[in-house]
Formats: C-alpha cells, sequence, structure tokens
C-alpha cells in the first residue's frame, strides 16, 4: 500500500527535491534511451551522415547542378558526340573535364551528373512517400485488426492474405501497360500518372508485413492493465488506439520504416531497369538500364548509378539495423 | 519481305515493320570506317542463270566443327510457306530448304546473284510475261534419301495460298497468279489448282497479269518441295523436311534450332551452297551485352560463334580495330516518316517537316552508327535498286541536314505561328532507346517551331497502334524493303491509292493522287521490264519532289560481328543476314 501524502513530513518533501541522486536517475522514455545508444554507435552515425548527405543532394539537386554548371537533358549529340556516338571530351577518351565532372552518356550527350543528382531525387522522392504511406497504411490496419475483435480481424486478415498472395513485380509488369494506352494522347499527364502509379504499386505492396506486425502488438498489449483502466473509466477507442496503444508501438514501427526505406530504393531502381518504373524523369535504375552495354567501354557510365544505389542502400540498411538494435531492449552491448 | 523479329523490349528496328530484300551498293557518302558499305555495284539486280554446281569449297576450310549462332531476334516461323522475315528466310532458303532459284554471294562484286537451285535455269518466262516454266535438276533428295518431284513444287505452291491456315508469307501470288484472287489454297479448296502445270520435270505458273520478276520471287522458301503426303499445316514448322546441306535435329521455337548434316544433299545439284560444317547451332533471345562480350572476346567456342545483330554502337569501336571480324554492309530498307497526307494537307508544312527533323540527332539517340547501321539518303528506293535515281526532294537537303530557319520559314508562309500546327507520333514507352530517339525528334520539332506530342505506346502494341487509321498519329515511323531489287516491289505495295482505308494500313501516308496512280498504272501495265526500272525511278523523284509525303530518315545498313575462326561470312545484301550458305571454319 501506497504512502499517503499526509503521513510524509515535510522536512522529507525537501529532501527528496535536493537530493542530488535523483537528478543522475532522472526517467528516460524508451526512445530516449535508443537515442541514446544510437549516439554512441559510430557506423549508426556514419551512416545517418552518408544518408543525410544523400537527402541534401536530392533536396537541392537543382541548385547543384547550377553549382556545377551542368544541365539535364541538355546534351546536342551531334556535336557533342564522336561518329561511333562516344563522347568528344571527358570519360571515356579524354581526361576529367569540368564542363562534365562525371562525363556525358553515349548515344545522347545527355550530362552525367546532372542526371545522377536528379536520380537521387526520384530514389529518395520514391522511397520516402512509399514508406510513409505504406507505414500509415500498415499502423491504421493493424491497430484495427489487434483491437476488433471477431468479423473485423477477420475480413481484415483475410485483406492481407490477400495482398500477400499477389505477385508484385506481375502487378506491376500488368499496370504500367494499362497506364501507358490510358494516358497515351496526354506525355504530361503520363509522367505524372506512372509516377503516381510507381508509389500507389510500391505503398500497397508494402504494408502488410507491418500490419501483421501491430496487430501482434496490440493483441498482447490489449489485455494489459492500463489498457482496460482506460476502456473501464470510458476512454473513446479512438483515443485509446493513438494515446495509449500507438506510443507502446513506436519501436516496431520506426524498426519498420528504416529496413523500408532501403527496400523501395532498390524496388524503384529494380523497376525503373525492367522499363515499368518511371519514365521520362531521370532515375538511377533507367541510367543503369542503359549503361549496362557500355560496361566495358565507358565503365564510368555505369558506376556512377551503381555506386548512387549501392551507397544509399547500404547507408540506409546499417542504419536501419542499428536502429533495431537501439531499440530493442535485449540487445546487450 | 519483313524485317528480322525485333525482341520485345530492346532492338531499335522495332520502329519497322516490314523488309528485307533488294540489292545493296552505292552511296559511299560514308565514313572511312566503313568502305565496304560502298562496295558493290550491280546489286541483288545481277542474275547467272549459268552457275555451275558445286561451288568449290574454300582452300582454307576446315573439315567439320559446328557454328554457334547467338542473335536478340527470335524467329517467328520457319514454315516455309510463311517465312517471310530476313532472319527466317536466310536461314531457310541458305541451309534447309531449297527453292527454284537462290541468291548467292559474289566475291567479286561482293554482293548477291540471282542463280538457279532446285531449277536448271532462272526460269523461262512466255513472251507476255503471263507464265513461267521451271525445270528441275536430276537427283534431288530430301533428307530421307525420296526423290523430289515436280509435283511437290506445285504443291507449295497451292500451300502458300493457304493464307488462312498459313498466315505471314508474301502474297505476291494472290495479286499475280492465275486466280490467285480465288484460290483459298489445297486444305480448304480439294478443286486442282490451274495455276501450277506438272509436266515431268517441268513446273509451269500462270498468271492473271504479266509479271516480270517471278524469278526473283522464286528464291523465296514458299517455292520450295512439300511432299503433300508429309504435310500437316499446323506442325510442319516443327521439323520442314530438308532439302538443302542442313536439316532439323531439334528445334525449340523461341529458344533455339540445331541443324546437322544432311547427308542425301548432293553438292553436284546445288551451284550456291556447301556444307562444310558438321552443323549449325542457334540461340534465340539472347541478351545483347553478353553475346556482343561473347564474340569480342574470342576465346574458345566463341571462335566459332557468330551474330546476325547489329553491333551495339557501345561495342562497335571495340571491334572496329579488329576490322576483319566485323562485317558491314546495306541491307536496302528505308526508313520513312510517313506524314499522314489527310492531316498535314499544305505541302510547306509536309517540307517544313523534311528541314525540322533532327536526323543525326535522332539516329545517334536510337545507338544507330551513321554510315554503318544507317546511312543518311532522299531516294525512297535505297541505293542497289535497278533504275534508282538519285535526287534532292528539297532542294539543298542531303538527307541529314537539319535547319529549323528553313523549316520556320516554311510554316510562316503557310500560316502557322511557331508552336501552333501539332505533330501527334507514336513511340514505344518502355524502350529506352526509343524514348531516347523520340527525345530528340521532339527536341528537334520544337526548335522549328512545331508543337510535338509523343504518343507513348508500348513495343507490343506500338504495331497495332500504328496501323490504326483513326488513330491520333500524324505522322507514322515505319519503313519498307524491297522484295526484289526494282521499284515494282515497292510503290504499288505502299503507294498505290487503291491501298488507302484497307485493314493494317498498307499505305501509312493515306497517299491517294491521281495522277500518281494513272502513273503506276502505266507503269506496271504497258512497260516492258527494261523500260519500267527507270519508270519507278522517275516515279520516286515525282512523288517526292511533287508532293513530299515521306521523310527519308535514313537506309538501313548491316555491321556484325564474328568469331576469328568463322569464315566466308560476308553480308547477303539481299537480306542484311551472312551468307550461311557459303561459311566454313578455318583451319
Amino acid at each position: 500500500m501506497g504512502i499517503q501524502p499526509t503521513e510524509l513530513s515535510e522536512n522529507d518533501v525537501d529532501q527528496t527535491d535536493e537530493l542530488p541522486v535523483k537528478s543522475a536517475v532522472a526517467g528516460r522514455s524508451p526512445t530516449q534511451i535508443a537515442l541514446a545508444r544510437l549516439r554512441a554507435d559510430k557506423i549508426a552515425i556514419a551512416c545517418f551522415v552518408v544518408v543525410v548527405l544523400f537527402v541534401v543532394i536530392a533536396v537541392f539537386a537543382p541548385l547543384l547542378t547550377k553549382l556545377f554548371g551542368v544541365e539535364l537533358n541538355a546534351g546536342d549529340p551531334v556535336t557533342q558526340l564522336d561518329s561511333t556516338n562516344f563522347p568528344l571530351y571527358g570519360p571515356p577518351d579524354f581526361g576529367f573535364t569540368w564542363k562534365a565532372p562525371l562525363g556525358i552518356a553515349p548515344n545522347t550527350a545527355d550530362d552525367n551528373l546532372a542526371e545522377w543528382f536528379y536520380g537521387a531525387r526520384t530514389s529518395l522522392a520514391v522511397a520516402t512517400i512509399a514508406t510513409v504511406v505504406s507505414t500509415a497504411i500498415g499502423v491504421v490496419v493493424g491497430l484495427l485488426a489487434g483491437f476488433s475483435t471477431g468479423w473485423l480481424d477477420r475480413v481484415i486478415n483475410f485483406f492481407i492474405d490477400v495482398f500477400l498472395s499477389l505477385p508484385f513485380i506481375l502487378v506491376a509488369l500488368a499496370l504500367a501497360p494499362i497506364i501507358v494506352s490510358r494516358f497515351s494522347a496526354q506525355p504530361a499527364r503520363l509522367e505524372e500518372y506512372q509516377f503516381i502509379a510507381l508509389l500507389a504499386v510500391l505503398s500497397l505492396f508494402g504494408w502488410m508485413t507491418l500490419a501483421r506486425l501491430v496487430r501482434g502488438e496490440v493483441l498482447s498489449l490489449r489485455e494489459r492493465e492500463f489498457v482496460q483502466a482506460a476502456r473501464v473509466i470510458g476512454v473513446p477507442t479512438r483515443r485509446i488506439l493513438f494515446k495509449e496503444l500507438l506510443p507502446n508501438l513506436l519501436a516496431p514501427i520506426i524498426v519498420s520504416i528504416s529496413l523500408g526505406l532501403p527496400a523501395f530504393v532498390t524496388a524503384e531502381a529494380g523497376l525503373a531497369y525492367l522499363g515499368i518504373g518511371v519514365v521520362g524523369i531521370p532515375s538511377w535504375g533507367q541510367t543503369i538500364n542503359k549503361a549496362v552495354n557500355f560496361f566495358d567501354t565507358y565503365p564510368l557510365y555505369l558506376y556512377a548509378p551503381v555506386v548512387g544505389v549501392v551507397l544509399l542502400v547500404m547507408a540506409l540498411n546499417l542504419l536501419g539495423d542499428a536502429v533495431r538494435d537501439a531499440f530493442d531492449p535485449k540487445t546487450r552491448r | 519481305m519483313r524485317m528480322k523479329k525485333p525482341a520485345v523490349v530492346l532492338s531499335a528496328a522495332a520502329l519497322m515493320t516490314l523488309a528485307a530484300c533488294g540489292g545493296g551498293s552505292g552511296n559511299s557518302s560514308t565514313s572511312s570506317e566503313t568502305k565496304s558499305l560502298g562496295a558493290g555495284g550491280g546489286a541483288g539486280a545481277f542474275k547467272n542463270a549459268t552457275a555451275k554446281a558445286p561451288l568449290a569449297v574454300p582452300s582454307d576450310a576446315a573439315k567439320g566443327g559446328t557454328l554457334t549462332v547467338l542473335t536478340n531476334q527470335v524467329p517467328a516461323t520457319l514454315d516455309p510457306t510463311r517465312a517471310y522475315f530476313t532472319d527466317s528466310t536466310a536461314i531457310m532458303s541458305d541451309l534447309v530448304t531449297r527453292s527454284l532459284t537462290q541468291y548467292s554471294y559474289n566475291e567479286k562484286t561482293n554482293d548477291m546473284q540471282l542463280i538457279p537451285d532446285m531449277a536448271t535455269d532462272l526460269g523461262r518466262p512466255s513472251s507476255d510475261n503471263k507464265a513461267w516454266t521451271f525445270t528441275l535438276r536430276q537427283g534431288l533428295k530430301y533428307e530421307d534419301g525420296t526423290p523430289v518431284k515436280a509435283a511437290d513444287v506445285a504443291y507449295a505452291v497451292k500451300r502458300s495460298f493457304a493464307i488462312a491456315e498459313l498466315p505471314d508469307g508474301p502474297t505476291y501470288n494472290t495479286t499475280f497468279f492465275l486466280d490467285g484472287d480465288k484460290y483459298k489454297g489445297p486444305f480448304k479448296d480439294k478443286s486442282n489448282y490451274p495455276g501450277v502445270v506438272v509436266k515431268g520435270n517441268d513446273i509451269t505458273i500462270k498468271m492473271r497479269r504479266p509479271f516480270t520478276d517471278m524469278d526473283y520471287y522464286a528464291s523465296f522458301p514458299q517455292f520450295t518441295a512439300i511432299p503433300q503426303a508429309k504435310d500437316d499445316p499446323q506442325n510442319y514448322e516443327s521439323h520442314p523436311l530438308a532439302t538443302g546441306p542442313y536439316k532439323f535435329a531439334d528445334y525449340k521455337p523461341g529458344s533455339s534450332l540445331t541443324l546437322v548434316k544432311n547427308t542425301s544433299w548432293d553438292p553436284k545439284t546445288d551451284p550456291g551452297r556447301i556444307q562444310a560444317v558438321d552443323g549449325w547451332n542457334f540461340k534465340f533471345g539472347q541478351d545483347t551485352a553478353k553475346l556482343e562480350n561473347v564474340i569480342i572476346n574470342d576465346n574458345g567456342s566463341a571462335q566459332t560463334t557468330l551474330t546476325y545483330d547489329n553491333v551495339s554502337a557501345s561495342s562497335f569501336r571495340q571491334i572496329a580495330s579488329d576490322k576483319a571480324r566485323l562485317v558491314t554492309g546495306t541491307s536496302p530498307c528505308t526508313y520513312m516518316w510517313f506524314i499522314d497526307m489527310t492531316k498535314v494537307k499544305d505541302i510547306r508544312v509536309r517540307r517544313a517537316i523534311g528541314w525540322a527533323f533532327p536526323y543525326e540527332a535522332y539516329w545517334k539517340g536510337l545507338g544507330e552508327i551513321e554510315g554503318v547501321t544507317r546511312v543518311p539518303g532522299t531516294s525512297i528506293l535505297p541505293p542497289g535498286t535497278a533504275g534508282r535515281v538519285q535526287y534532292q526532294a528539297l532542294p539543298g537537303q542531303d538527307g541529314k541536314t537539319t535547319d529549323p530557319a528553313k523549316a520556320k520559314a516554311l510554316l510562316k508562309q503557310a500560316g502557322y505561328k511557331p508552336g501552333q500546327f501539332e505533330i501527334k507520333f507514336l513511340f514505344a514507352s518502355d524502350d529506352a532507346q526509343a524514348v531516347e530517339g523520340k527525345n530528340q525528334i521532339v527536341k528537334g520539332l520544337e526548335a522549328a517551331g512545331f508543337k510535338a506530342t509523343p504518343l507513348a505506346s508500348t513495343s507490343e502494341t506500338i504495331r497495332d497502334q500504328r496501323a490504326d487509321a483513326k488513330g491520333p498519329s500524324t505522322v507514322r515511323s515505319s519503313g519498307w524493303c524491297s522484295d526484289w531489287p526494282t521499284g515494282g516491289s515497292w510503290f504499288p505495295a505502299q503507294w498505290a491509292g487503291s491501298l488507302v482505308g484497307l485493314e493494317g494500313m498498307p499505305n501509312p501516308s493515306n497517299f491517294k493522287e491521281a495522277d500518281m496512280d494513272a502513273d503506276q498504272n502505266r507503269i506496271l501495265d504497258t512497260l516492258s521490264p527494261a523500260q519500267a526500272a527507270p519508270a519507278w525511278g522517275q516515279f520516286d523523284r515525282k512523288l517526292e519532289t511533287k508532293y513530299y509525303p515521306a521523310v527519308n530518315v535514313g537506309y538501313s545498313g548491316t555491321a556484325m560481328i564474328h568469331g576469328s575462326k568463322v569464315g566466308g561470312m560476308a553480308n547477303d545484301n539481299v537480306r542484311g543476314m551472312p551468307t550461311f550458305a557459303r561459311m566454313y571454319i578455318t583451319k
């Protein structure tokens, strides 16, 4: 049984406030603990720096291209390429030049650096939006399924199973020509809709695992005392879901986000490589697709986007691992 | 003939639907690296009715071995009656199924000439060109040892009328042969077809209108021998009975074809083929980068490997230093931008398109190498065609000059403000190279004061959409290749007014002008072969100078690579394929 406040002497109360020990053992939320662990992790910090660098490149792509004096899709194949369609300046035949720090593309003479900057932008934009949308769907669906009993849970589970059984690549492959033929006559809108379709496909196929994870957590949490107490005193369901349950799910959600981001970066590049991703917008996947034939004669053309994808995905993956370790109370270091 | 079928995603050749055949020579406005392109001369128009069998096996040929052919293409069908693509025709005619006549490579002139094959000569026309008689050689045998009979050739001719059962083949027989418009082939029509008469070893084909080019037409695999008893229209392509030096051992449609020696073939009956290697291994649908890398590195079995795909820009410079392994030449096809006459009625606007088109940028964007895989030109008839006239439809336009100022001036004359006249054209959005080509066209048209609206399509559907007469396209990107090197296989097939409105849009410009139609009928009905050839050349000039219904976007060229031990590989400038019939492995 607790001590009634009235039983405490005034002296005691004053003393507790001044105790030095108290401030040292100040209460820290699990998130704070995790962040502290992350800060101590050198790999995590390095990866974070890399990711931030890519974000800066993506956000300031137009500024950076201007800074380097290059321009997107401004190549003139007739004057800038030789008779075998290779660049007349810069790599692979001539030395480094500030005119085109990463060289220009064979066949089109478009600047590789500008393409790379904007490719980073496409990659990160697609990955971020798809992660946010799929996480939102996953969390809401998972909370609903976990908290509701009976038919709603079963219906939601059925839908999760349906989406898990749809083959992602096949749906993407099937959707691409449909969108092309639907917006065939409006080239400007086509690019827009292809972008939206890509986001939709990635988001629609990215939420199921998180939904299942959240549902499982909610199932175990909803019978806990604090939730039952909240119910007893008549807290509305919405409030229970988002104020009582959601904060306790923060760790799995953050882990899922941090592992989802790199997966979406690769998925975007992969789809673009297959020719069913974004078209008309520069993307690393498309550049790789075009550059594969040149792996022997013009390696830099291929390496630039490959290094971009590898660096970004590796940094995001390692950061994701570190985040998961940091949030996992069972991890001992 | 149709061009080798492009694979679904890759290959810029997807722009082209119909193609092949004809001579090759001529235009030497090319870079110094590609001398062989200018060589040649009389091209396929050259005939040699007295070619002697057997063809000598070259002295540097080793006995045996297997040649491997890697390609990105997948032949549509290998049924002799249906083969109408350059690749299937070359494989069948050169190696497996013999026809009445054949094309054979002439080393001295570096081009193909028409020589007899199963027939003893190139056919004997009647004085009015309405009946052709071919005499079959003695000693011809099928792979199973049974003799080839004249009735079997007659049956193959009848079979080529069965378009419903065996579609996609050439259809000159329906246009020229007796009752060609009525007879539906031996499967539906059991009655005796009066157009082919067999008498001993003589086969006589009767025409319903004068047909002067029958000797060329007789070189198609349609004019092989097929024993009626062994025919099953659905399955014959899985193992067509061989009359040539090689026979089918294993055919997996879409992936591979293995040929082995046909021991029943007698070199003494064949003036155009040798049987130096033991067999052939065709592998279809291969990755371009991979197969080029294999052949260029030339290790082990790659030394006896070749491809009939055009070398990509990335590999061209690697192999250009080793010219002995690069075979270049022409495959007389003309790529064209057909301007829809019903949508662009003003000749000044059509001429403006001719000045606005970014020829060189477009070729580079597609990954074509100018002077090697694309040759600039202005006449519709490609170099090597009999009677061809070299002219400039737009004064000063040499086939690769882009002049936005002239285009703007013409548009202004026609009363259009910059950006007012809209050009709509289709492109395959899933083909990276086609997209680059499209980007260059958009840049060029906009610089010249047009409004460019590219219409997205997919590699799979673009041909059907392009052939849709009701579609929104202002221009249609396509082309044509001659089936034989005279204008007669060009203009009646694409530029006759009677073709407007037909299913599949055979006349892509919707071109219908009374005076040009009258010209065509005059040439077809009244002129002799000797008069017709130059008349077609003049027709070509008049068509482009007076109406400008199509922009010439270049002739196609061929640049194929092979391993260091592949011998006898030259360019078959009738098809743009290797000369399979006389290839061997060197010692």
